[in-house]
């Protein structure tokens, strides 16, 4: 099958979620012709647009990627949000503690704090699987819910920012600040670095051997064990990844835009980046493209409720709409 | 020892959602239904119950109303997974996010965006008489609110469905072998969906129970995980009904104590004393994962078509 | 015996998408006989069966019961009808008790307490009548297999059928116990049940059917009186015109020359002294010392369930010895991870291909490098070369026979059948010093058990060492040099082909030494 073939039941998900969302705009009482325009085209109509879409692309793309991984292993990873929130604190640890430090070094370093952070909470909930044989979707969660309350601490504690209205740390030292491509509106190198790890990780699963392993993992967990696959290594390596890779948004969000620690700074992310990965079908390669358009839509939706008052959920059901659609694809193909 | 009487008061008035949500989520995992949308059908059993509450001044439709719509996420994933033989995960994650999506945006269009929330009464307690009175005990179970009678007697019910009656036998064929209880002539089909409808039920009666008791009303997320400790919830209970019951009271304890301290005040920041009961989850994990017994076929969805080697 | 006819099912059709399992096929069933189906797996005597007992629906074709048409919809209906069927798998609920899966299903009197005083009454009535003995509130997970086909048994008999369909019930007997099944079918045909009896097993459905009809790739071939036809006509209408039976393993009636351990130098493979005890204490394994020499083929013989499953993955490296010694090619590989030996020369069929061996969602390129993929020819190491892969994966899909579009397929599109020879050719395409099948055979039809027969021999005259674990006690006596019986995880004794003999060998199966009397029935320790 071509890939323009493959790509028309997407297609096909996509018409219907607007239909549908449409529909509903309409009975509303809204101009519909004016809020589809507003969400599909606002990331296209100026510089600005289109930055701040690439500035979305960049978490969703991550944390898309964060729960793909693992899922290639057979593993779900719903933690990515509190993931994403330990590499920031990772990150700001690192920026702030470390401040001293020319950019040269630091900004590397922020960056890695970022994986490590993430790697970190990814690792523990893999353990707890390894050896306890704890379902990783209930400990991915549970570390989520323990992330929020780390990162309240910090914001409210040692590093608080006390001329802040909201809780937030004081500012990492601008050598840590990640370079921009773009002064303004600022778009920071994290854009690069994205993309290279998108690719990183196709490689990675196509043509490695441990990548294999880790695909026949996912297919069928206990016929990899008897054919000699490390299967419980496979499980931890899959989350440590996915950790790794939403710590590293955190890292850019701390790094690149903010440059502190922001409480709520996962927004939602965390479903987003689960819906892009479902209609992705966890196929890593997919994933940059959905990814993308996902950010298109969240960009229109926040410029649809700021002109025209109608709210950011709708786009919401729109996405989640996709997603329902894409997946009844997949069964009418069966029949 | 007042004290201790309020606090297990409190312990047995905030096991609420949690017996509920667990044992909606065990009678349909006893089919084989492995449902994970908890979160969502709790939100959404939060938000309509507030907002039917709310207009019809009846907190007893609000409660009715959530279960409905508890129902119908619950139908949903019985039609996706047992009739289009969808992943149960995949399904249960799609219903969470519509869940999350509608529970938000229900409540700004129909109220709109306001800065102070409409509020409804809160459930009172309705004292049993005589029962009532008997000294330390009285307070604590006989006189609650009658949610809590409800989610005490529910529990008692689905166990001597499940080990007392016929039907009973019939469904946890269901849910360890299903080509077995096909085999007989049990109807699987419906069996998972009439379970998955039922677990959604009381699912969404667990997100109503939140703005009718706790805060007077609805704010986006205020389920704070208890969907999701649901599931941690069930496995811990072993997927029957009355262990269930004793974990939820051991789930609420922790929660309680940890906000008693809170108020009281620590050396330790409050932060961490607010992860408590999500460690403990983890602690209890890790002690009952390994012997949890769990239905054959949960999370596998049954084609009689299938031809196997 | 009246010579009427109860059950006919006429011009019965029936496809799985692309696949037509059953072509016009037409069968009958006599009052109070006992009506053997035969043919080789994949001919359609189960699927025509299960069409029968509601479990699958026909396509096209009638059903008339006693004379009427029937509609049947899903097991209730047949049951209803008086239809019972024992399933090759039993479908019985292991943590249930025996009463409890007997009733499962039925109207229990006391439906709101479950007190079942009177239904195990009903039951231990049957068990005297029919000569099955059980006891009711064991639970299933405790009982042998020959005790758990007893409560299959008593699960249709039960729901007073009068029809019986038994599907490949000696599977999992002793030659002995496979006496006692037929003898109480001959009780039950006294009593006025009518019987059919599915079977691939040519010796037993002459020993005990009065009639045979033969199916073969979803077709009628012949219905016959058993005392009208000879062995030779049904081993033709079984396999039909395209083998070639004279030259064939499967039916070769002269005998073969042992392997002459006298001038072997040291054994490809030994255990020595290997036990095993399982996670919840049982010892599965005792004591077990076993050699196995290049050119030689070695078989495991045994019911099931009496721990060739720890045998075949404690040899496969699966799970670790709990104490005793393993050599592969004269090294101690006691406590090396089953990575390495599949990459150095063992390859291993294991007996549960789907759970244990194949990746439905994955490609049958993927499948077929997997075990293998870290070294030669298909990967350095680090990458692995997918050229290389294809081209291979194209070659062996010819080899053996593999029905599919090609390397790129998913999995989970092919059949049975074909995802078995997919198994067969990641074990048998690269060359192994040792190879471990377990049932390899179980599920293909004649040809293709022949094929895997001839390679089995190839590897013997290539000098490898290969282990044969089989329940199919025929296919062991029909290959091997040697056969060892296992019984509760003890080697009872090592027969060498001059010594083969079926009685022997089922005494061993059974427990039964030259010392020591025979163990208490019905019950695993």
């Amino acid at each position: 099958m071509t890939t323009v073939k493959r790509a028309i039941p997407y297609l096909l998900a996509v018409v219907a979620s607007f239909v549908a969302a449409g529909i509903f705009i309409a009975l509303m009482g809204f101009n519909v012709v004016k809020a589809f325009e507003t969400i599909l085209f606002t990331s296209f109509r100026t510089p600005n647009g289109f930055i701040q879409t690439l500035l979305k692309f960049i978490p969703l793309l991550l944390l898309a990627l964060a729960f793909t991984i693992p899922l290639t292993a057979g593993k779900f990873n719903i933690g990515g949000e509190g993931q994403m929130i330990a590499g920031g604190i990772g990150a700001a640890f690192v920026g702030i503690m470390f401040g001293n430090l020319p950019a040269i070094l630091l900004v590397p370093l922020v960056i890695l704090g970022g994986i490590v952070g993430g790697a970190l909470w990814g690792l523990i909930p893999a353990l707890l699987l390894y050896k306890f044989n704890i379902n990783e979707i209930l400990t991915t969660v549970l570390f989520n819910f323990l992330s929020l309350f780390l990162i309240d601490y910090f914001c409210t504690g040692p590093w608080r920012d006390p001329a802040a209205g909201h809780p937030t740390t004081i500012a990492i030292s601008k050598a840590g600040w990640l370079p921009t491509l773009v002064k303004n509106p600022p778009l920071h190198i994290g854009i690069i670095i994205a993309i290279l790890v998108a690719i990183g990780i196709y490689i990675f699963t196509a043509k490695t051997t441990s990548g294999y392993e880790m695909i026949a993992t996912g297919a069928n967990p206990r016929a990899s064990r008897v054919f000699g696959i490390k299967v419980k290594n496979m499980f931890v390596l899959s989350l440590v990844l996915g950790g790794a890779v939403a710590g590293l948004a955190g890292a850019f969000e701390v790094a690149g835009n903010q440059h502190r620690l922001i409480e709520g700074m996962q927004s939602n992310f965390l479903v987003l980046g689960l819906i892009i990965g479902l209609i992705s079908k966890g196929n890593n390669a997919a994933v940059p493209f959905v990814a993308f358009m996902i950010s298109v839509l969240e960009v229109g939706a926040s410029a649809m409720q700021r002109t025209m008052m109608i709210p950011v959920e709708m786009v919401f059901i729109v996405e989640a709409l996709i997603l329902l659609f894409v997946l009844l694809s997949d069964v009418v193909r069966r029949k | 020892m007042e004290i201790v009487i309020n606090f297990l008061r409190l312990v047995l008035l905030s096991m609420v959602p949690f017996v509920l949500a667990a044992q909606g989520t065990m009678i349909g995992g006893r089919t084989g239904v492995f449902n994970v949308a908890q979160e969502g059908i709790m939100l959404v059993g939060a938000s309509l119950g507030f907002l039917v509450s709310y207009y019809s001044k009846s907190v007893l439709l609000g409660v009715i109303v959530a279960m409905l719509a508890g129902g119908i996420f619950g139908l949903a994933l019985a039609y996706f997974t047992t009739s289009l033989k969808m992943n149960q995960f995949v399904i249960g994650l799609s219903l969470f996010f519509i869940g999350v999506g509608v529970s938000t945006l229900l409540p700004k269009l129909i109220l709109g965006i306001t800065l102070s929330p409409p509020l409804i009464p809160t459930l009172k307690g309705v004292a049993i008489p005589l029962l009532s009175k008997i000294p330390f005990i009285g307070p604590i179970f006989f006189d609650q609110n009658l949610m809590v009678y409800f989610s005490i007697l529910i529990s008692i019910a689905l166990w001597y469905f499940l080990y007392r009656t016929q039907k009973g036998l019939e469904l946890r064929s269901v849910g360890e072998y299903p080509m077995t209880a096909d085999s007989l002539g049990i109807n699987t089909t419906s069996m998972r969906y009439w379970s998955s409808i039922v677990g959604g039920m009381l699912i969404g009666m667990a997100g109503a129970y939140l703005p009718m008791v706790y805060s007077g009303t609805f704010t986006e997320g205020m389920t704070m995980g208890r969907g999701w400790l649901a599931i941690a919830l069930t496995f811990f209970g072993g997927w029957s009904p009355m262990p269930i019951l004793y974990g939820s009271l051991f789930f609420s304890a922790v929660e309680v104590l940890a906000f008693r301290v809170q108020v009281i005040g620590s050396v330790v920041p409050y932060q961490f004393l607010q992860m408590l009961p999500y460690v403990a989850t983890i602690l209890v994990m890790i002690i009952t994962f390994k012997r949890a017994r769990v239905p054959g076929f949960l999370g596998l969805n049954y084609d009689r078509e299938k031809r196997t080697l | 015996m009246e010579d009427q006819i109860i059950l006919e099912l006429k011009n019965v059709r029936k496809v799985f998408d692309q696949t037509i399992a059953l072509d016009n096929v037409s069968f009958t069933l006599k009052r109070g006989e006992i009506h053997g189906l035969l043919g080789g797996n994949g001919a359609g005597k189960t699927t025509l069966m299960n069409i029968l007992y509601g479990l699958y629906k026909k396509d096209e074709g009638e059903i008339i019961l006693r004379g009427q048409p029937i509609n049947i919809q899903g097991p209730r209906d047949a049951i209803h009808q008086g239809i019972g069927m024992v399933h090759q798998h039993f479908l019985q609920i292991s943590n249930f008790s025996v009463l409890e899966n007997i009733v499962l299903g039925t109207e229990i009197k006391n439906k709101f307490t479950m007190k079942m005083d009177e239904e195990a009454q009903k039951v231990e009535n049957l068990c005297e009548r029919f000569g099955l003995d059980v006891n009711v509130t064991d639970v299933i997970s405790s009982l042998t297999v020959g005790a758990r086909q007893k409560v299959e048994i008593l699960k249709a008999l039960y729901r007073g059928v009068d029809i019986l369909i038994l599907d490949e019930p000696t599977t999992n007997l002793t030659p002995q116990e496979v006496d006692a099944l037929f003898e109480s079918l001959r009780v039950m045909v006294n009593e006025g049940l009518s019987i059919v009896f599915i079977t691939h097993k040519l010796r037993e459905v002459l020993s005990v059917c009065d009639r045979i009809t033969v199916l073969r790739e979803g077709k009628n071939i012949t219905t016959l009186e058993r005392k009208d036809a000879s062995e030779e006509v049904f081993v033709r209408a079984m396999v039909g015109e395209k083998m070639d039976i004279e030259h064939s393993i499967y039916f070769a009636t002269e005998d073969r020359k042992a392997f002459d351990r006298s001038k072997a130098g040291t054994p490809k493979f030994t255990l020595e002294n290997v036990s095993y005890i399982s996670s919840d204490g049982i010892s599965k394994l005792k004591d077990i010392s076993l050699d196995i020499y290049g050119g030689e083929i070695v078989g495991i013989a045994g019911v099931a369930g009496n721990g060739q499953r720890e045998l075949a993955e404690v040899v496969a490296g699966v799970i670790p010895v709990s104490s005793g010694r393993k050599v592969f090619l004269d090294k101690d590989i006691t406590h090396k991870t089953n990575e390495e030996l599949l990459h150095t020369g063992f390859s291993y069929v294991p007996e549960d291909r789907l759970t244990d061996g194949f990746l439905v969602k994955a490609t049958v390129a993927q499948n077929l490098i997997l075990g293998h993929h870290r070294g030669k020819p298909y990967s350095d190491g680090k990458f692995i070369d997918w050229k290389k892969v294809h081209s291979e994966c194209t070659e062996h899909i010819k080899e053996y026979n593999i029905k599919t579009s090609g390397p790129a397929e998913i999995g989970g599109n092919l059949s049975g059948g074909n995802i078995q020879r997919v198994m067969i050719a990641r074990a048998f395409c690269l060359a192994s010093e040792v190879m471990l099948a377990h049932n390899p055979t179980r599920g293909l039809d004649i040809p293709s058990m022949d094929f895997v027969y001839q390679k089995l021999l190839a590897r013997r005259a290539a000098n490898y060492a290969t282990l044969l674990i089989s329940e199919d006690l025929d296919e062991l006596m029909r290959i091997c040099d040697r056969i060892a019986v296992i019984y509760r995880g003890q080697i009872l004794g090592i027969l060498a082909r001059e010594e083969f003999d079926k009685y022997a060998i089922g005494r061993l199966m059974s427990g039964i030494t030259s010392e020591n009397q025979p163990v208490a029935e019905g019950t695993i320790s």
